[in-house]
């Protein structure tokens, strides 16, 4: 579905990845995880087009995608929920949603029925539901993060990248997060999901990566990164939580 | 006090026309933060494009005041564009904070050249599509042209209100104008839309341009200072709000007309020139302009 060889980015003439590769197969649920300034963002950035990569493949159903702009990624079939949120302040819930589907609207993407897709978003995320008319800008934090995914999905995407979901959530609603991450998993949807929050990623994911420097690490099943001293101590918090 | 009267009827119409502009100047603001320092010169393109279709200056009239309007638009348009891909699109690619300010100035002053060698360096008078005989309001002559202009003026503001609040290619304008790279990830062309803001904004000002046309003189330098002042409009109500544009425009022309009479058309740009300062001085946002509060 995705797939990642050998990229190289950064910022300027800073790299910041040296050679990534990753897999994200069709139907699963893949997480990259590391510390701050890993360069885990940066990759999420490389592979949507809102920083070009320097070299390597980014793969999307088979169709190299490195180097386009992010709106034609976007309607390759790539959504992303990007770091810090970005949702539209001045619109409100609804409108945010619906501009989730634009290329559907224009035709870039099926069609299939937009209004029923937006009731379902709006059902699984009953906050938003609440607060369809209130400008984005006025909800919280949390309500904001649910909004980024849902407006993702609006697409009808073939892969979700998700960035930091619980980033800078209280504890109650970064469980919900995770919940609706879950759920979304069982409906099958293929998502990259970046997170700080190893423990709880590595439990949602089948498989996974880790980042240290802009390189990839180690990477395995979830069970294997647990089990993994090195990835215990320095992400997992030296015990085996879970 | 009909005098007075008058002055401000005459203030509303030229302020509406300020506010137009202004309204141009925002809708390329919004979605690249670039502006078009040539926006007057739109306005005097269009018309003149305008009086060479409805007057007689080249050989016509071919069609009548009407039917002109939506050519010249096009024309206006078009004219944005050309704005857009030469002027700005280099240095918003190269990230270039101030390349725009230059080469849109730049094309204005070239496109007055331009005008001047094709229509002469005097002004013309564009007839008038209504009858330019006053009518009273409270004693006070109004002309139908004026009226016109005030209709004219809202109308083109409601019309893209609506478009941006309504279709989902408006919503997309305002997305990009909310955070263009989250726009980009929505599959929404920010490039595209750029260059459609600058299509509507001078399609905008060349519609003001065949507005405001009937009431003055049609020339080369018409544009200039209207551009001029509508900035300072643009300032004074805020790059981000439209009420604000009307607001501002409002205030300037009615100061201008009334300064004009009552104290000495020397001095007629002074009062509004002030009220830039003051405002620039104590509420830089302008008096409509909006802080965005950003939640992290």
């Amino acid at each position: 579905m995705l797939s990642i060889n050998n990229l190289y980015a950064g910022y300027g003439k800073v790299e910041v990845l040296h050679g990534i590769s990753l897999d994200v197969p069709k139907g699963k649920v893949v997480t990259l995880i590391g510390s701050n300034g890993a360069g885990k963002t940066t990759t999420m950035r490389a592979i949507c087009g809102m920083i070009k990569p320097q070299s390597g493949a980014v793969s999307l159903n088979g169709k190299n995608v490195a180097g386009m702009d992010s709106h034609r990624i976007a309607r390759a079939g790539l959504a992303h929920s990007p770091e810090g949120r970005r949702v539209f302040s001045t619109m409100s819930v609804r409108d945010n949603l619906t501009l989730g589907a634009f290329p559907r609207f224009t035709g870039a993407r099926p069609k299939g029925n937009i209004k029923a897709d937006l009731e379902r978003a709006l059902e699984l995320f009953p906050r938003l539901k609440e607060r369809q008319d209130q400008l984005a800008g006025t909800l919280s934090g949390g309500e904001q993060q649910m909004l980024a995914m849902a407006r993702a999905l609006m697409m009808n995407p073939d892969v979700i990248l998700l960035d930091e979901p619980s980033m800078g959530l209280a504890p109650i609603l970064v469980e919900e997060v995770f919940r609706i991450i879950q759920r979304l998993k069982a409906d099958g949807i293929t998502m990259l999901l970046v997170e700080q929050f190893a423990a709880a990623a590595l439990n949602v994911a089948d498989y996974g990566y880790v980042m240290e420097n802009g390189r990839i690490s180690v990477h395995g099943a979830p069970e294997k990164l647990k089990n993994d001293p090195a990835v215990n101590e320095a992400y997992l918090g030296g015990a085996n939580k879970h | 006090m009909d005098i007075f009267l008058q002055l401000t009827f005459s203030g509303i119409a030229l302020g509406m026309i300020y506010a137009v502009i202004a309204f141009g100047y925002q809708l390329t603001f919004a979605t690249s933060g670039t502006l078009n320092f040539g926006q007057g010169e739109a306005l005097m393109l269009g018309a003149l494009v305008g009086l060479s279709l409805a007057g007689g200056v080249m050989g016509g009239p071919y069609i009548n005041y009407w039917l002109m309007i939506p050519l010249v638009m096009l024309f206006g348009a078009l004219q944005g564009v050309v704005v857009e891909r030469i002027g700005v699109r280099p240095s918003i690619k190269t990230k270039n904070e101030f390349g725009w300010i230059m080469s849109t100035i730049a094309l204005a002053i070239i496109f007055k050249n331009v005008a001047e060698n094709i229509w002469g360096k005097d002004d013309l008078t564009f007839p008038s599509p209504v009858s330019s005989t006053p009518f009273q309001i409270f004693g006070a002559n109004v002309q139908i042209m004026q009226v016109i202009v005030v209709l004219g003026a809202l109308a083109m503001m409601l019309a893209v209100e609506l478009f941006n609040r309504k279709s989902i290619y408006g919503k997309a304008v305002v997305a990009t104008a909310n955070d263009s790279d989250a726009a980009g990830l929505m599959g929404i062309n920010t490039g595209q839309v750029v260059t459609f803001s600058y299509a509507l904004s001078s399609a905008t000002a060349a519609f003001a341009g065949v507005l405001v046309a009937p009431l003055t003189l049609t020339g080369a330098t018409m544009g200039t200072a209207l551009g001029l002042k509508a900035f300072a409009v643009a300032i004074i109500g805020g790059l981000t709000s439209g009420v604000g544009a009307i607001v501002g425009g409002l205030i300037l022309g009615i100061a201008e007309t009334l300064t004009g009479y009552y104290i000495s058309t020397g001095y007629k740009e002074v009062p509004g020139l002030l009220l830039l300062l003051l405002v620039l001085a104590i509420k830089p946002s302008g008096l409509f302009g909006k802080t965005t509060i950003k939640k992290v």
